[in-house]
């Protein structure tokens, strides 16, 4: 296979041309971290970004930074830690779940817009990316958006390369909005609820005026592994529902205090303190208790995105069909399943439920063998899909870029 | 300034009986409005310099009829212009002559209400506060709050994606909504996400926010509510300097607190709004913030005293402290009513809306002082300061020859310096016809047809909305033509493995 190792937007350029030219559709890839996810691709040849890693400027009073879609983004992160600051909607490091070497890079984070436990708060992905310079698949270098927060000049396309996982464009550069960290956190956590229970404590807690910063809970299975994170929580292997609230001391202590209050009736939490917060909501964010080197690791992952009111019932319900495990972050509105093999990955079973609830199921983790043969993302009504059919047209009418990621059986 | 619209259909014209009949078959009675005194309220938005009666009005009151008004329009070849509340600043929902303007007044129901998913579905002609009002006795509001909110539908925010003072801390329109049901030219209803907190495949309602009503008709919203912060203060601080007053805006942000708002205006702001308001504003400053904090009460107590640290050290000049909502709304008052203020010392403005860095304010300021000077017209100015969206209102008297042509070219060059200072052509009120001629300055040739292939995915035969956002308009069959490169598909010069 080609590699074909680009070294600044021109070569991107350039390769795209060819590979229009030659009809030789590419894979786009960084350090290739989250190459496992998705359809698998009909592609032919590797459009590798690592050399495109500068960090173009970091303007930490303006809340911005530049950098180029190969840079590493654990060096991103701490470059911007250093300066107390970071992404506020938490990216998601796929590489203990996948069972890769590392978090990949900042187009990678993009592309995928996976969003943690603050998507309930901050927004994700695509509330932070406020520029981007891209080759579509016409071979050209356009721009989107700009370098400031506030913007409606022309249409918002870096929403739509937010989270295309590489379909609609070969992203550069991107200008994302950065955050301060927050000075404290605390977490109130609840013991021994089931899944409905939690689901309705975690409504309460994120229809109060606490700002709640995250809302997980946790089954007694998630405890099936040794997950170094979660080690803070004792090893009762009892059912946890955790609640996050963050700022200056004296507040997140406070509302903290203020919502185990409210929360009474879910009985009595216990409130923990930074660094055991941190680690907890790390391996919620990461989705540790399904890591790939875990007791659950030859399981498929699915990643489930539903109305978060509804999560608790869905995930219970979904739980028992497939004698799978499941974890909930977003309030009940994201739910983590890892369910036992099966030629489908018991798509059949799972997704009437998901569909009926509301929500959408996407197939995160499996073998190439059952990527090939079920509909990785959540098949869309035809009208929604035929638009979406269109709009990537606009950018890549000869499917040169990440061919079949996000399709079984699309026409090439 | 003439901004061209594009030229008229002489057939669709040469037809309007037939079209007015056929649109009635589809929206009786008084849903259809056709005699010129009747639609003259539709004739202009909020941009009100510009004028022009439409073909024929249609107010449909079903997602049923809108889609088969516009089913009719498409096999008919006929322009569509898209309406909520007409509060536009940008001139978005200016009719065309030979269009039918599409007006969503009728959609003024709130469908559902959902505490537990913390989601509102509603229709688009429901306005942006009612919103808050219908969910205000849970606790609960909608935040993006445009100045317009009394008015302003919500179906209108969506298409321009609106802000608000409290957009630094709670983001705009697009950071709030869920999902939409949309109405696509062909007629074709489409619905896109709903109360999850993100749809599957390309983040279509993330394109529609903002669309300014060229990709479809929005028939339905669902947003996302909150709960409203436990309490509210205000400080008010006086600055000699506005370059004191641009860093001290720096160093709130980077000492990492978010104010809920920060506003900044000038001392030709302050003194109109002052004597409009008498909300107690210094008169002997160069520039005022207004800088709130919200929060739990023992959190915005120890802001409060940060920010008041900081602005002492920017050399603030005099520093008030809300004491009660009665003395933290009289703070607002005068900074809410600066455009109507500084209506009474002008018998016209112009209301601009770029965005700079904010690093880049006072350098902003001084390039607005100097164009005032160029032009010989004086200039107010407000800012959203903590997200450095400049509001500078351009004062001129329409009734002299050649005034109003000076004060649009005045507005252009500081839309040129916003670009120039590594800034944006609109920060919140939209291209519409007012910065569309101004696009080139921001986007090349292959950005904005980038932008139309997009278009082209919901309205290839650009039927929705035409003249707006773009300086030209191409079709959709030359957009996506291939180019040949040629010399350039040589192998190309890349090292390879």
């Amino acid at each position: 296979m080609d590699i074909l190792k680009v070294r600044d937007a021109k070569d991107v350029e350039q390769a795209v041309r060819a590979a229009i030219e030659g009809e030789q559709p590419v894979e786009i890839i960084g350090h290739g971290s989250k190459r496992r996810i998705g359809q698998p691709m009909a592609t032919n040849a590797l459009l590798d970004l690592q050399a495109l890693n500068a960090v173009a400027s970091y303007e930490p009073s303006e809340l911005i930074i530049t950098v180029q879609a190969g840079a590493p983004l654990a060096d991103v992160i701490s470059l911007i830690d250093a300066k107390n600051q970071h992404f506020a909607f938490e990216p998601v490091d796929t590489a203990a779940l996948l069972g890769m070497p590392n978090i990949g890079t900042v187009g990678g984070m993009i592309g995928a817009g996976l969003a943690g436990p603050r998507r309930i708060q901050a927004g994700g992905a695509r509330d932070h990316l406020l520029g981007a310079h891209a080759v579509s698949g016409f071979g050209d270098s356009f721009k989107a958006g700009g370098r400031v927060v506030k913007n409606v000049t022309g249409y918002d396309l870096c929403k739509l390369l937010a989270g295309s996982w590489g379909t609609l464009a070969v992203m550069t550069e991107v200008t994302l909005k950065v955050m301060p960290k927050p000075e404290c956190v605390r977490t109130l956590v609840l013991r021994g609820l089931d899944d409905v229970s939690a689901n309705r404590a975690m409504t309460m807690a994120l229809g109060s005026p606490f700002d709640v910063s995250g809302a997980a809970h946790l089954p007694h299975s998630a405890f099936r592994g040794d997950v170094g994170g979660l080690a803070e929580l004792g090893s009762g292997r009892e059912p946890v529902t955790l609640l996050r609230l963050e700022g200056i001391a004296a507040s997140a202590s406070h509302r903290a205090a203020a919502l185990g209050e409210r929360l009474l009736p879910f009985g009595l939490g216990e409130i923990l303190g930074d660094a055991a917060s941190d680690a907890i909501w790390r391996a919620i964010k990461d989705v540790q208790p399904f890591a790939a080197d875990g007791p659950l690791g030859a399981w498929p992952v699915w990643r489930i995105i539903c109305p978060p009111a509804g999560g608790g019932a869905l995930g219970e319900a979904l739980a028992r069909a497939t004698g799978g495990d499941v974890i909930y972050d977003w309030g009940g509105g994201l739910i983590w399943a890892a369910v036992p093999p099966r030629p489908d990955a018991q798509a059949a079973l799972l997704r009437p439920q998901v569909d009926q609830a509301g929500g959408h199921a996407m197939l995160f983790r499996a073998t190439e063998e059952v990527r090939s043969a079920i509909d990785v993302f959540h098949p869309q009504p035809a009208g929604l899909a035929g638009l979406n059919e269109r709009v990537r047209h606009g950018f890549d009418p000869k499917r040169i870029l990440n061919r079949g990621r996000l399709a079984r059986s699309s026409p090439a | 300034m003439t901004i061209l619209m594009p030229a008229s259909d002489q057939a669709v014209l040469g037809r309007r009986d037939a079209i007015v009949a056929a649109l009635r078959a589809i929206v009786p009675g008084e849903g259809v409005i056709d005699s010129a005194a009747e639609m003259l309220p539709y004739e202009s938005d909020g941009l009100m310099a510009y004028r022009q009666p439409p073909m024929v009005v249609v107010l449909p009151d079903s997602t049923e009829q809108v889609s088969r008004v516009l089913q009719y329009c498409f096999e008919q070849g006929i322009k569509v212009v898209p309406r909520g509340s007409g509060t536009s600043l940008s001139g978005g929902a200016l009719p065309l002559a030979d269009a039918v303007l599409l007006g969503l007044g009728k959609f003024k129901r709130i469908r559902a209400i959902d505490f537990d998913n913390r989601a509102v579905v509603t229709e688009p002609g429901v306005t942006n506060l009612a919103i808050s009002q219908a969910v205000a006795h849970a606790g609960f509001y909608y935040a993006p709050d445009p100045s317009s909110q009394i008015a302003c539908s919500i179906g209108g925010n969506v298409a321009e994606n609106s802000g608000g003072v409290h957009c630094l801390k709670y983001g705009m329109t697009t950071n709030n909504v869920l999902g939409c049901e949309i109405v696509l030219i062909t007629g074709e209803v489409i619905r896109i996400g709903g109360k999850s907190a993100e749809s599957a495949g390309y983040d279509l309602m993330g394109v529609i926010t903002g669309s300014e009503g060229l990709l479809g008709v929005i028939t339905e919203i669902t947003v996302r509510i909150l709960q409203k912060p436990e309490t509210a203060r205000a400080l008010m601080v006086g600055f000699a300097e506005v370059e004191a007053a641009g860093e001290c805006v720096a160093r709130i942000i980077g000492a990492g607190i978010i104010p809920g708002g920060m506003e900044m205006m000038d001392r030709p702001a302050i003194h109109a709004a002052e004597a409009f308001v008498h909300a107690g504003y210094p008169l002997d400053v160069e520039a005022l913030l207004i800088i709130e904090l919200d929060g739990p009460a023992i959190e915005v107590d120890e802001l409060i005293q940060r920010v008041e640290t900081i602005a002492l050290g920017c050399g603030s000049t005099s520093c008030r402290i809300s004491s009660s909502e009665a003395e933290r709304n009289l703070f607002w008052a005068g900074r809410k009513a600066a455009f109507p203020a500084v209506g009474r010392i002008s018998p016209d403005y112009l209301c601009m809306d770029g965005t700079i860095p904010r690093g880049a304010l006072p350098k902003a300021l001084r390039r607005i002082r100097e164009l005032s000077d160029q032009y010989g017209l004086r200039v107010a100015n407000v800012f959203h300061a903590g997200d450095g969206n400049l509001h500078p209102l351009i004062l001129y008297d329409a009734n002299k020859p050649g005034e109003m042509d000076k004060a649009e070219a005045f507005g252009a060059d500081i839309l040129r310096a916003c670009v120039e200072l590594g800034g944006v052509l609109t920060g919140e009120h939209g291209v519409g016809i007012e910065k569309r001629d101004l696009m080139p300055e921001m986007f090349n040739e292959i950005d904005l047809n980038q932008q139309q292939r997009l278009k082209c995915a919901f309205d290839a035969k650009g039927l929705l909305n035409p003249g707006k956002v773009f300086p030209t308009l191409h079709r959709c069959a030359e957009l996506g033509r291939m180019h040949v490169h040629a010399g350039q598909l040589a192998f190309p010069d890349l090292p390879r493995f």
